[in-house]
């Protein structure tokens, strides 16, 4: 018999911003799928529960009629199933082929990584997070997506003005607005280049939208970027930011990647496990069913908590260090199932081959501002607020 | 119903009965076959299910797409001319008795 799904009371929103690991833990052993009143949403924590969860996607959905995130953005293919998402993620997959990816792309983002750290002053001192991270993830998202003309400042307003809507639960009209203003300003953005990439295709994401066999029209265009431009700028940012501060903090690792180069894949992949970017993600229940020994009932809404399974000790051996020698293993970072992440294996290339070997590489020293703290903030995206180096001139 | 062998890497053989228009990877997940990883369900994107094929039956696999022609040269075991993601080959009757061998790693 299949107990009810217990309530927990005293999770606050704040301990889990803070440092969301030591709530996942407690969750994960006593109370796997878990009613947590602050977030108002089912938490899912165990890698087993959320494994089976996206083989199925029919009990288990991702479109959700009280979406918020379509309200924002429109339906994008983040929140449909089957034929319908199967169809749109085939329209943009050849932008996101690794080979493309390794030919096309890659040469891009290294010159990107290089000019951004020939603009470091020259006082040996920076915080990564506005003078790399998010620079490098912007200007390479603009890049594969095709926009012109946008500053990378501006898209990662637009990202995080979407990506702050779409969780806009208390409906605050100021973030509902800034919003509206990103939506408006990213169809307008569109609008520039859709003539030129019609006329003459290249790899660019909107340009694949375009020459697919099942063209997006106009409206899917439009979502589609926007789920793409919040979904593919902090998480790239992020994870440059937690593997340099995990190697940075465990000088032996660091001496390992800088002797074996084929191990910066490694350090990437660890990273993502050790603090994944995107630490949770919805699904909607569609039938009664058995999840964990939990009775969940049709129209349950689920959060899936990747970030506590990539820690989920009946998988990863002291999962709260960060180890980049650990034996290589399937990690939930980059979700599992159709809406497995599309851009994988580009943040494979922009962060694991291309931004963090020029870091290290280039900056002699680079060691933690000891006087300056590295801070950490979130739990349904997660990584470094800061992070405050120094190096050698 | 066609009988699927995977054959994992030590050599140990696991005959499976497989539903025809399932996925080999699908048919491996369905019986607990360990060695077929699938991270992305059969979307294509992981490049986690790859296995080995038996050369003289390729033809009968079904044409390798664009997407997964580029994933393959992605797999963490060596690419082979043999190689294919199971997650893309669909399981018909005249696959009775295949045998599909299984990477080192995924």
């Amino acid at each position: 018999m299949a107990n009810p799904v217990p309530v927990i009371d005293d999770i606050s929103l704040e301990s889990l911003y803070a440092d969301p690991y030591p709530s996942f833990q407690r969750l994960q052993r006593d109370a796997p799928v878990a009613f947590v009143r602050a977030a108002g949403i089912n938490l899912v924590t165990r890698f087993d529960d959320i494994v089976q969860i996206e083989r199925d996607f029919e009990t288990f959905a991702s479109s959700n009629p009280v979406s918020l995130m379509n309200r924002v953005m429109g339906h994008s293919l983040m929140r449909k199933d089957g034929e319908d998402h199967r169809l749109e993620r085939k329209a943009i997959e050849p932008s996101f082929r690794p080979g493309v990816v390794r030919n096309h792309w890659a040469p891009r983002f290294r010159v990107i990584a290089d000019d951004l750290i020939d603009q470091f002053d020259d006082h040996g001192a920076t915080d990564l997070f506005g003078s790399f991270a998010a620079p490098m993830a912007s200007l390479s998202l603009m890049e594969m997506l095709g926009l012109r003309d946008v500053s990378w400042q501006e898209l990662a307003i637009w990202s995080q003005s979407l990506m702050d809507a779409v969780g806009n639960y208390g409906q605050d009209p100021e973030v509902i607005r800034r919003g509206q203003v990103a939506s408006d300003g990213i169809d307008a953005a569109i609008e520039v280049v859709l003539p030129k990439l019609e006329a003459s295709p290249d790899p660019s994401i909107i340009s694949s939208m375009l020459q697919a066999e099942d063209k997006h029209s106009i409206a899917q265009i439009r979502a589609n970027v926007k789920v793409i431009i919040g979904g593919g700028l902090n998480e790239p940012r992020d994870t440059i930011l937690t593997t340099a501060y995990g190697l940075l903090s465990n000088p032996d690792q660091r001496a390992c990647v800088m002797e074996d180069a084929n191990l910066w894949s490694a350090a990437f992949e660890e990273a993502v496990r050790w603090i994944s970017p995107i630490g949770m993600y919805p699904r909607r229940v569609t039938r009664d069913v058995v999840l964990g020994g939990m009775q969940l009932r049709e129209g349950d809404q689920l959060g899936i908590c990747v970030g506590a399974a990539n820690r989920d000790e009946s998988h990863f051996d002291r999962p709260d260090l960060f180890d980049i020698l650990r034996p290589k293993q399937s990690h939930l970072g980059f979700g599992a199932g159709p809406h497995y992440c599309a851009g994988t294996w580009v943040a494979r290339q922009m962060v694991g081959a291309i931004a963090l070997p020029a870091l290290f590489g280039r900056l002699k020293d680079l060691r933690l501002d000891e006087a300056a703290e590295v801070k950490l903030g979130g739990w349904v995206f997660r990584g470094p607020l800061s992070l405050p180096v120094r190096w050698s001139i | 119903m066609p009988k699927i062998i995977f054959v994992q890497p030590c050599g140990t053989r696991r005959e499976v009965e497989a539903t025809q228009g399932n996925s080999i990877m699908e048919a491996a997940l369905k019986h607990g076959v360990t060695g077929i990883t699938a991270e992305c369900n059969g979307s294509a994107a992981c490049a986690t299910c790859h296995a080995y094929f038996e050369d003289d039956r390729l033809s009968q696999l079904g044409a390798i797409e664009a997407h997964e022609e580029d994933m393959l040269d992605f797999t963490a075991s060596e690419r082979l001319p043999v190689s294919r993601l199971s997650c893309q080959v669909t399981v018909t009757d005249a696959m009775d008795g295949m045998i599909v061998r299984l990477p080192e790693s995924q």
